[in-house]
């Protein structure tokens, strides 16, 4: 027992010890839910943020830890994390947390980005980061399966549908793949590709005849997608197994598979459908909670972050794109070079129709998610009837829209009020 | 196959050959289900990263340590494995010496509210950690536990301490009263008859409950996520962004992540084997 008890008063000395070593540490803490993967975070360390003058520890979470500490902290009254970075829909939640940027230089930061990080107040509440995009991958063996007359970078739906046939047919198995895995980012192929594209809206046409087409071709496409698709989450291993020859997926989801085999691969633009070429421009932001150690340091971290040089090593990080008007050196990793291509195509075409991140839903932003996921598991995996799944989810949205009292966004035409769903 | 010649006059050869075939062959499947992932798991970490994305998977590693060599040299790795050491070593010694004392009180003494005890003993499993973070977050900054060792431990022996009383418990009852009584009767008082007659028939029955406490604040990753930032676990420090890494880093980061607990459940495997009866060999 005395030797028990000896343990226990060490054991209770080494966590005040370690207690007095944390406090007395001057790093700014960046607390961030993206560059996660393994080697984007060692990049950020050693690449990016060794720059800055000050020191940094930059630490990774999943969205779950990463809110529920930021709101411990903010109950708390005092913390350590210095500078967030996350989604434009997580830091809308905390928006009465975070302290106001308006004092830090943005010259050359994209203003509707800027905007967007007001959160709908007169406070500059987060500062844009980077940006990313979703495109659509191809092994280069699936191009002789082409559809006669297709173009690749000017593909529609359709096409699509008969390329994904096609495959299916000549190879004996389904070589689309689509991203349904509990961790895919599904949602945002709904939200921002397919209804933009049929409906020209996200959120008002949720219920439209133009919306049931739009869900019958998918269901089409569906039948020559990989059955496997409900497990997939990150394309980029698919098409690097070749499980999959073609795929739709975040730009930072697919560079693994750019970078390991630059030639066996193809980047391109989305596909279009009857109202335009439909897309969503992911941003991702950075912020200072008001409960920062030491608020100075916390900004001039994020001044460090919009430099041009900084933003392109972040680019080589993380595969994500600046936000500020940069010029990119030729050496840039080859995801970099292709999906830049593919995006630059896709945004500069005549048909783009934009889709935006969802504004002004505050805490709402997975429960408008979760009308896209359910619509989908009811309609595609279960096979329910698409008019009473829409009728359903659409009671689901309208309800939902008005709680947050939202105004539409694009591509739906700026409401008086909360977006209306018709 | 040696072993069952040497019990063949056990249970298992009276109930004829065919039972023993269905024992033998339970053994295998059993082993195999514990046996092939590890298996498959040390191939792909010890395969190069093209190798690890092909298909058909090699049945033999390339010993390529490509992978492994990327979380030799990922910054912190090191420390989050010494301060999940520390975390699980407090953790053990908070929860037997809570849960033991607990355990031979359930066994020895009548109270009033025995049987309420034993249940709500239970019921600290009963509710999930991700609820009970942040107001555990928030108490724990107020009073400065926040972001140590020691705040971590008290949280995961609140995890393990069911699992230490209800142990301990039954070790205590399967020691008759009358060993102890006798000692009573020769002149020891209760803490020296505890000490000479009962705590050396528990102690391996006492070390495995405390590797149990070991092996749960080891795998815990949501707490540790959310109370700890600068001194984070290796399980909350890579399971944050390994299921969104490439496969050859989710393979080699897995085995990271398993290999010092296999060690050590192998280095104490004696312990463990005694708790369930098998005798030492």
């Amino acid at each position: 027992m005395i030797i028990k008890k000896n343990t226990l008063a060490a054991a209770l000395a080494t966590g005040i010890t370690l207690l007095a070593a944390g406090a007395a540490s001057a790093e700014v803490l960046f607390w961030s839910t993206q560059a996660r993967p393994v080697e984007e975070a060692q990049a950020m360390r050693d690449q990016v943020l060794s720059g800055f003058s000050g020191d940094v520890d930059f630490q990774p979470s999943e969205n779950g830890p990463w809110l529920t500490r930021v709101d411990a902290e903010t109950q708390a009254g005092s913390g350590k994390i210095g500078v967030l970075g996350s989604l434009h829909g997580n830091l809308i939640s905390l928006s009465d947390n975070l302290a106001d940027m308006s004092d830090i230089g943005v010259d050359g930061v994209n203003s509707a980005f800027l905007e967007l990080g007001k959160l709908g107040t007169d406070q500059q509440k987060y500062i844009p980061w980077m940006q990313a995009t979703y495109i659509m991958a191809a092994n280069k063996k699936a191009l002789e399966h082409l559809p006669e007359g297709a173009d690749i970078n000017a593909l529609s739906y359709d096409q699509l549908i008969e390329w994904a046939k096609t495959m299916a047919e000549k190879t004996g198995s389904p070589k689309f793949g689509f991203p349904a895995g509990p961790k895919g980012l599904k949602h945002r192929f709904f939200q921002g590709y397919m209804y933009p594209s049929y409906t020209n809206s996200m959120v008002t046409k949720f219920r439209s005849p133009e919306a049931e087409l739009a869900w019958n071709k998918f269901k089409e496409l569906w039948s020559y997608t990989n059955p496997g698709s409900p497990n997939f989450s990150f394309m980029q291993e698919q098409l690097l197994t070749e499980e999959v020859w073609v795929a739709f997926d975040h730009t930072a989801r697919l560079a693994d598979a750019f970078n390991t085999r630059p030639d066996d691969f193809v980047a391109f633009p989305a596909p279009a459908g009857p109202t335009g070429r439909g897309f969503m421009p992911v941003v991702v932001g950075i912020a200072v909670p008001d409960t920062a150690p030491d608020m100075a340091e916390s900004k001039a971290l994020v001044s460090y972050l919009l430099e041009p040089a900084t933003q392109i090593e972040t680019l080589r990080a993380t595969n994500f794109f600046p936000v500020v008007d940069v010029e990119l050196p030729d050496d840039m990793p080859a995801a970099v070079r292709m999906s830049g291509a593919a995006i630059a195509t896709m945004s500069g075409s005549a048909d783009a129709n934009p889709g935006l991140l969802p504004v002004g839903l505050g805490d709402l932003g997975g429960k408008f998610n979760a009308v896209y996921v359910d619509s989908f598991e009811r309609i595609v995996l279960a096979g329910q009837d698409v008019r009473t799944v829409l009728d359903d989810q659409a009671d689901a949205l309208r309800k939902l829209m008005e709680e947050a009292g939202a105004p539409c966004w694009a591509p739906d035409v700026a409401s008086e009020g909360a977006c209306p769903v018709d | 196959m040696s072993e069952a010649h040497r019990f063949g006059s056990g249970p298992v050869q009276a109930a004829g050959p065919w039972s023993r075939y269905l024992f033998t062959g339970a053994v295998v499947v059993l082993c195999l289900w514990v046996l092939v992932p590890i298996y498959l798991l040390l191939v792909n970490t010890l395969s190069s990263p093209e190798a690890v994305a092909t298909y058909p998977k090699r049945a033999l590693p390339e010993f390529d340590t490509q992978s492994l060599a990327f979380f030799m040299n990922y910054a912190g790795v090191g420390q989050a494995l010494w301060n999940s050491i520390k975390v699980a070593t407090v953790t053990m010694i908070l929860s037997i010496g809570a849960g033991a004392p607990a355990g031979y009180a359930l066994s020895r003494f009548d109270f009033r509210g025995k049987d309420t005890f034993r249940v709500l003993v239970l019921m600290t499993r009963a509710f999930p950690l991700p609820l009970l973070a942040l107001p555990l977050a928030v108490l724990y900054i107020r009073i400065g536990l926040d972001d140590s060792i020691l705040g971590l431990a008290l949280v995961h022996t609140t995890l393990a301490l069911p699992f230490a009383v209800l142990i301990t418990f039954s070790l205590f009852s399967g020691i008759p009263i009358e060993l102890e009584e006798a000692a009573w009767t020769l002149g020891c008082n209760r803490f020296q008859a505890f000490i000479k007659v009962i705590l050396p028939l528990v102690l391996p029955g006492i070390a495995a409950s405390a590797i149990f406490a070991f092996v749960i604040s080891w795998n815990e990753v949501f707490a540790a996520a959310v109370l700890t930032i600068e001194h984070r676990t290796l399980p909350a420090f890579l399971l944050q962004g390994l299921a969104e890494s490439p496969l050859h880093l989710k393979f080699a980061g897995g085995a990271v992540l398993v290999l010092p607990a296999l060690l050590f459940i192998f280095l104490v495997r004696k312990y463990l084997f005694s708790m369930w009866g098998i005798a030492n060999r």
